[in-house]
């Protein structure tokens, strides 16, 4: 059944890759874009507040299908990305590609920090203040690596999803493992085999990915305890 | 006996939640190295008051700390006084990711008032001073309620406060803890620390304090002298409460 890897391992390998790879950009933009709008989220200017709100509105209201062809087609109309090919893809689809995937995931990034931030008593804000310590530095190094040990399952979730949600990249022509698949699938006349192959290797990133967040999540919450 | 000069003055403070007035009104003075011992019944408004001392909470009217307007002060002027005027909370506030001399030591280096060396050099000092030197590298989490609190007066003491603000220390505490964060609070007073506390144990304020605050209703309700307070005053309500607490 699976006699055909033989010969087409070295696609699925390539697709392997550029689903790697578009899936750490795309949960690092999250990440950056996560933590600028749960700071207008919480903020006490009512425009940035809006503003983040707005934005996790309509991400999280509208098919990421459709997201990601919009800011494809928007983004090749405003900025010109050089025909340079990466791992069977043109650039000019794969950067678009691993940005919507980043705004993607920001919104839900965006949520899952503020759940982690709320979840941080006002008591630990207080004691930073009355340090003398800034709003910022209270901010980032007092409250937001106690929300971070808080959320990380959260997190590990929301990277899980964003691998599986990545195989959208498909519609913009990035070939990540699942178009590789279908791309094989046509060839063969028969696509349960590669489709079989695909959701195999997602399944090894994504359970690789939450073996990690476990052992994180083990090494933060070990130190909490220590007595000496 | 020297005057000394006011190091916090209280003028016209008024607090309110939207409808909600908490405190009415409030004026005091606090000298240097003077106690003051804040008293009355819950929701009278102490912690809230103490909380305006350090601008942890808005208010309208004035607080004036060495010379300088808290009330009116920029952020960076705030954080400034903020760095004079060590706090003790009930609830310890404690960072729980850090230990107990990365608490200590965080703010000093972070806000480049000491080196690495000399912070944690002097928070080994101040932890000796409250007994907990070999704990020095635990966390918070480990420790009991009463060394949780010492651990939080050496963090506030780290940073050479003119004033230690104390929020009911010893609230949270098992009974059997009260006695030595109490204590570690009388040496502070003295060796000459201006301190403002709202407590609920009455012993306490009635050795430690020069002066007792008797709070009601947001208001300051009766003051003076720890003998005045607890003996002499005909207040009604102080009675009352002092009937009640003793």
């Amino acid at each position: 059944m699976f006699g055909f890897m033989k010969q087409y391992y070295p696609v699925f390998l390539e697709g392997t890759a550029q689903t790697i790879i578009i899936s750490i950009i795309g949960i690092l933009i999250g990440i950056l874009l996560g933590l600028l709008f749960v700071m207008m989220r919480l903020s006490k200017l009512k425009v940035f507040e809006y503003l983040a709100r707005v934005y996790i509105a309509i991400v999280r209201g509208t098919p990421s299908m459709i997201q990601v062809m919009l800011i494809y087609y928007t983004l090749s109309k405003v900025i010109s990305v050089p025909q340079v090919q990466f791992l069977g893809s043109g650039l000019d689809r794969v950067i678009p590609g691993s940005i919507a995937l980043g705004i993607n995931s920001g919104a839900y990034t965006a949520e899952i920090f503020r759940s982690g931030i709320i979840s941080i008593s006002r008591g630990q804000t207080e004691a930073g203040l009355s340090l003398g310590l800034s709003e910022k530095t209270t901010m980032f190094s007092i409250v937001l690596p106690q929300a971070v040990r808080n959320i990380l399952p959260a997190l590990g979730n929301e990277f899980i999803s964003l691998i599986k949600e990545s195989s959208v990249l498909f519609y913009i022509g990035v070939q990540e493992v699942t178009a590789q698949a279908l791309g094989v699938g046509g060839t063969l006349y028969n696509f349960v085999p590669p489709l079989i192959v695909a959701a195999s290797i997602y399944f090894v990133l994504t359970f690789l990915l939450s073996q990690l967040m476990q052992f994180i999540e083990k090494k933060m919450g070990r130190k909490y305890i220590q007595s000496n | 006996m020297t005057v000394e000069p006011n190091i916090i003055e209280v003028k016209n403070l008024k607090k309110a939640y939207g409808e909600n007035v908490v405190l009415k009104d409030i004026s005091f003075t606090v000298k240097k190295s003077e106690k003051v011992v804040l008293i009355g019944p819950s929701g009278g408004g102490k912690s809230t008051l103490l909380r305006c001392l350090n601008r942890l909470e808005d208010f309208s009217g004035q607080v004036i700390f060495e010379n300088q307007d808290l009330s009116a002060a920029s952020k960076e002027k705030l954080r400034a006084l903020r760095q004079k005027m060590g706090m003790v909370f009930q609830q310890f506030n404690l960072f729980p990711h850090k230990t107990v001399l990365e608490n200590i030591t965080f703010a000093p280096i972070k806000l480049k008032i000491s080196s690495l060396q000399a912070a944690q050099k002097k928070a080994l000092d101040l932890l000796e001073q409250v007994g907990l030197k070999n704990k020095a590298n635990a966390y918070p989490q480990s420790l009991s309620g009463g060394q949780q609190q010492r651990v939080a007066i050496a963090r506030a003491l780290a940073m050479d406060p003119e004033v230690m603000l104390f929020d009911e220390p010893t609230s949270a505490l098992d009974p059997e803890m009260v006695g030595d964060v109490l204590q570690v609070m009388e040496k502070l007073a003295t060796e000459g620390m201006t301190m403002i506390i709202v407590t609920h144990e009455m012993g306490f304020a009635q050795e430690v304090a020069d002066k007792v605050i008797f709070m009601d209703q947001g208001q300051i309700a009766d003051s003076g002298s720890p003998a005045y307070i607890f003996k002499e005053t005909a207040n009604p309500r102080t009675k009352e409460f002092i009937s009640k607490v003793m």
